[in-house]
């Protein structure tokens, strides 16, 4: 299949049919009015009365020793209310907590405020309030800090070096916040017995996930009542909520947080920042709301980074191309602190991709150096593993002279094989692998290149295909596997669902809007269960003083876990709305039918009632059956079973001048699925957008540390390169739609697919252009300066040693293992 | 708190038009004009990205012309006719180019909406229909995080060919009444 307009019927996880109306159609988005008319509500348009502004001094170095901090002279300034010092922080606040913890991690003394030494260029020291924002920067100025600039460390690997300047000495010996190793079989068996062994060591680039809106809050204490409001740029306001509460020394009833619309978040906007604890406690000191809105300058050095790390994979094989065997050593760059998500985790949970492998390890070196904390980026640690075993496929493939496609279905997990569970424990729940391969092969005529050979063209360019396929995880596999891991959140949702006089359903939801279409795909979930319009409903999202405690917008997981919460709520408001209108209309109950905005006889549609009419009976507890209850409200909790993985191939058609390195993205094909598809067009949204991002990273994105001063060259938009409209390729998307048996209605999360396979796609498809140049690409982004650089390298012989074969271990920052 | 003068903040009378409303101001002489939209008028459907004009999620149109309004000051409006997004629906309803852009699926967070809807608007007033290559190439000025692009080229794209007239349409809307805002 190779469309997504099929609303069919489908047997869904339990079992049970389903005659599906809005389920599967491309309904217009509950969204878009607002956001289109300049009405959404972001944080920055929160401007309560009397508000006042913040504005953060920030260290310059990437270490320092913070020695005095005179504010007295910007106090002074007339319009500056408050000022707050890292002593102030000290006393009146306990450090940040982190969400998803490396498991064996200390906790870091990560205050909002910098506490003696400052870890990366960037890190709040002092904070101001005043009366504009202006006023604010002005008193920022006269600040007087005195710093004693100390040896720093900006490369991941020279940080676990034995000599590398230690970054937390009060709790940590090196610069490794800890090691995490997983895997199954024997491993090394199968290398000694191995025909042949692919090895390399592979950078992946330092980026951001550079949301368009950037980071803000707006904080407001009412003391006698003892509530704080915060308004917030936030994919999870109850985390928020919960983090906000352990921080600021207050009950959670104390905190309602408010994450309304949300200008993208990616990750990167996943739990509770210094600043925001410091617009609290200004707020908190002073009884006025403060604001502050993160400037770019700011976001791109106090936000969070993502992605790199140095893996060393290895492969093993026997001479007809079966794997024997897959490893991957690598170290993580975390950053100068641990952000609530830091440190991806999934490179290890998929780092055999979509092939099945019995005997594998994985070991993970989380590591602290001079810089912007890492967390969480769209892909999580799967674009990057990607890059280096798709990398290694294509040299597997070129060292036993296979067919590199034959190569990937001969090593593929088969829908025989499902559920299958890889080396470290991760359940690949179904999928047909190889048949997104095939169509990804057919749609850009493999077979038609591989007889053409490797004439370059009459502008002396050489044509190269690649592929990449891969699988993604979707939502998490259990609270069991989140307890085992230390993470502080669920992996269920929860919605309430409440009826209105006007004859529509509410629906609560912490799931905040961030770009995502939670509305529309809730309304559409909600509409077909209860089976009444989807006009009529109407989403409510991210307030914690409205919404059902949940657990947030990340991880793909909202409708794997949210669906099956809706479809409960519905279930149980549906029925109750069946048996008043039964008991009014004196009509058997099972006869009941909801239809649009009625509820009827089956039989017979002119016993009906408006559904305003039933809602209005049950809201006001007049004219209700003798048994039943007043109210027609539910609330419903569901955990998925286990976690989904999405699936699919890429395909790169590439032209490469093999002088310059220049060359051009002339195809791209991405094969996909996603499951049963709630809605196609944003679904078709999602992999485009993700995507997008993909080739950033894979192509021009590139955050750059100086590492002689420890600061970071390119932070700011005209400097760091994301796409614009002119930079992409031409996507050709095409679908299968194997629904999940672990997810109500067999959905698997879409939103992070598109960023796992661009770099490995392309860095192949470059590869096999230079075939026989030798060149094999080991580092991102894949910039034409990396393949004239490996050009050079090869044609004089000498060989660039980031793209050679791993002579030496990496560091393991004076841990044994 | 004792309080010492702050010289940096000079006041500017400046009188603009913005959506056809007259609008007389006191504004900080260093009162960029994105900020004055959103904090002085309430305008706040004109967003900031990077305040450094290259993420154009500010863009609005003056006298005609799309502009970062992140890089002009307030004062710099005097004399001027500013249009924003929120001018662009017709009553409740959404006007051709944003009915293009919902049902194209071309936004999905929205940040970025009102930067693409005001190049586009802009681009319209210079009397020409653009192709999809130039179409963009013309909003390269705008960055997205969500969507790829396709679909607002899709969209600005069905906009102009189902709406020949819509360059001809009179660039700024009419005066109707003056409001005064003080710094």
């Amino acid at each position: 299949m190779t469309t997504l307009e099929d609303p069919a019927t489908e047997v869904d996880a339990v079992g049970v049919h389903e005659r599906r109306r809005v389920i599967g159609t491309s309904q217009l988005r509950k969204e878009d009015d607002r956001l289109l008319r300049g009405d959404g509500r972001f944080t920055d348009d929160v401007d309560p009365a009397r508000v006042l502004y913040m504005a953060v001094a920030r260290c310059p170095y990437p270490h320092a020793r913070i020695v005095r901090v005179d504010a007295s002279a910007a106090a002074a300034l007339d319009g500056v209310e408050h000022v707050l010092t890292p002593a102030d922080i000290r006393r009146d606040t306990e450090p940040l907590t982190v969400l998803r913890p490396v498991p064996g991690a200390p906790q870091l003394p990560y205050y909002a405020l910098a506490q003696d030494v400052a870890t990366h260029e960037g890190q709040p020291v002092v904070s101001v309030v005043a009366s504009s924002r202006h006023v604010a920067e002005d008193a920022l100025e006269l600040l007087d800090i005195s710093y004693e600039p100390l040896p720093h460390v900006v490369d991941v690997l020279a940080a676990l070096e034995p000599d590398a300047p230690v970054l937390h000495p009060s709790v940590l010996d090196s610069n490794l916040l800890a090691a995490n190793s997983d895997g199954s079989g024997d491993p090394d068996a199968r290398f000694a017995e191995a025909d042949v062994v692919v090895e390399g060591r592979f950078r992946i680039n330092r980026v951001t996930a550079l949301p368009m809106e950037t980071r803000g809050v707006v904080a407001e204490w009412r003391p006698g009542a003892r509530e704080l409001t915060v308004h917030c740029s936030s994919q999870v306001p109850h985390l928020i909520r919960k983090q906000l509460a352990e921080t600021l020394r207050l009950h959670e009833s104390d905190v309602r947080a408010v994450a309304s619309d949300v200008g993208g978040g990616f990750g990167l906007k996943l739990g509770v920042f210094p600043e925001d604890v410091l617009a609290c406690l200004h707020a908190i000191a002073l009884r006025r709301p403060v604001k502050w809105s993160e400037d770019r300058a700011e976001h791109f050095r106090g936000s969070t980074h993502a992605r790199e790390s140095v893996h060393d994979y290895r492969i093993a094989a026997d001479s007809t191309g079966r794997i024997l065997a897959m490893t991957n050593v690598y170290a993580t760059d975390i950053g100068g602190w641990n952000s609530p998500f830091g440190s991806a985790q999934l490179s290890s949970v998929v780092f055999n991709g979509p092939y099945k492998i019995s005997d594998g390890y994985t070991e993970r070196r989380v590591t602290l150096t001079n810089k912007t904390p890492v967390g969480a980026y769209r892909g999580y640690g799967q674009p990057e593993v990607n890059f280096a075993y798709e990398r290694l496929m294509d040299q597997l493939a070129r060292r036993l002279e296979l067919d590199p496609v034959e190569l990937r279905a001969r090593n593929m997990v088969t829908p025989r094989d499902m559920p299958w569970k890889n080396p470290v424990g991760a359940v690949y729940d179904s999928g047909d692998y190889e048949r997104c391969l095939r169509m990804a092969a057919d749609a850009v005529d493999w077979a038609g290149h591989r007889a053409a050979g490797r004439t370059p063209r009459p502008d002396g360019r050489l044509v190269g295909i690649g592929f990449a396929s891969f699988v993604e995880r979707t939502g998490y596999a259990s609270s069991r596997f989140l307890a085992k891991r230390g993470s502080v959140f669920g992996a269920h949702e929860s919605v309430t669902l409440r009826a209105n006089r006007s004859g529509g359903i509410d629906v609560y939801t912490g799931v905040s809007t961030m770009g995502q279409s939670s509305e529309t795909a809730f309304a559409q979930v909600v509409a077909d269960v209860v089976g009444t319009d989807y006009d009529a409903v109407r989403v409510h999202a991210g307030d914690t003083g409205a919404s059902p405690l949940n657990t947030g917008a990340f991880a793909s997981r909202t409708m794997i876990a949210a669906a099956g919460a809706l479809r409960s709520a519905a279930e149980q408001l549906a029925a109750k709305t069946r048996r008043i209108a039964a008991w009014q209309l004196e009509a058997p109950v099972d006869e009941m039918e909801v239809a649009g905005s009625v509820v009827r006889v089956r039989a017979d549609h002119s016993r009906a009632l408006p559904l305003a009419a039933v809602y209005t009976t049950a809201i006001t507890g007049q004219g209700m059956p003798p048994e039943e209850e007043p109210g027609l409200e539910a609330t419903a909790h569901f955990e998925p079973p286990d976690a989904a993985y999405s699936f699919g191939t890429a395909a790169a058609q590439v032209a490469v001048d093999p002088l310059t390195g220049e060359f051009d993205i002339e195809r791209f094909v991405l094969v996909h699925d996603g499951g049963t598809v709630v809605n196609p067009t944003i679904v078709e949204g999602q992999v485009r957008g993700g995507l997008a991002q993909g080739f950033g990273a894979a192509l021009t994105e590139e955050l750059r540390y100086d590492p002689e001063t420890g600061q970071l060259v390119n932070g700011s938009m005209v400097d760091y390169f994301v796409p614009t409209a002119a930079d992409l390729p031409h996507v050709e998307l095409l679908h299968t739609a194997v629904p999940s048996p672990v997810t109500p209605f067999g959905v698997r999360g879409v939103g992070e697919a598109g960023t796992i396979p661009p770099g490995a796609a392309v860095a192949n498809a470059v590869c096999d252009a230079l075939a026989d140049h030798g060149v094999e690409l080991s580092a991102l982004p894949i910039t034409p300066e990396a393949i004239w650089s490996a050009l050079a390298g090869r044609s004089s012989g000498g060989g660039d040693p980031e793209l050679t074969p791993t002579t030496t271990d990496l560091p393991d920052g004076g841990v044994e293992y | 708190m004792t309080s010492v003068e702050n010289p940096s903040e000079v006041l500017v009378e400046t009188v603009t038009t913005v959506n056809g409303r007259v609008v007389t101001a006191n504004v900080p002489a260093r009162l960029h004009v994105a900020d004055f939209l959103r904090q002085h008028l309430g305008l706040t459907g004109t967003h900031l990205g990077c305040e450094q004009g290259a993420c154009g999620m500010c863009t609005v149109i003056v006298d005609g012309e799309a502009v970062k309004s992140c890089l002009m000051l307030a004062c710099q409006l005097d004399g001027r006719n500013v249009q924003t997004v929120e001018s662009l629906a017709e009553g409740d309803e959404l006007n051709p180019l944003q009915q293009a852009f919902k049902e194209e699926h071309a936004l999905q967070c929205g940040f970025c909406s009102p930067g693409f809807l005001m190049t586009a608007t802009a681009l319209a007033h210079q009397g020409r229909r653009p192709g999809r290559d130039e179409i963009r190439e013309e909003i390269t000025g705008v960055l997205c995080r969500c969507t790829g692009y396709d679909n607002v080229v899709t969209a600005i794209e069905r906009w102009f060919a189902e709406n020949p007239q819509g360059a001809s349409e009179d660039p700024l809307p009419a005066v109707t009444d003056t409001i005064a805002t003080q710094g």
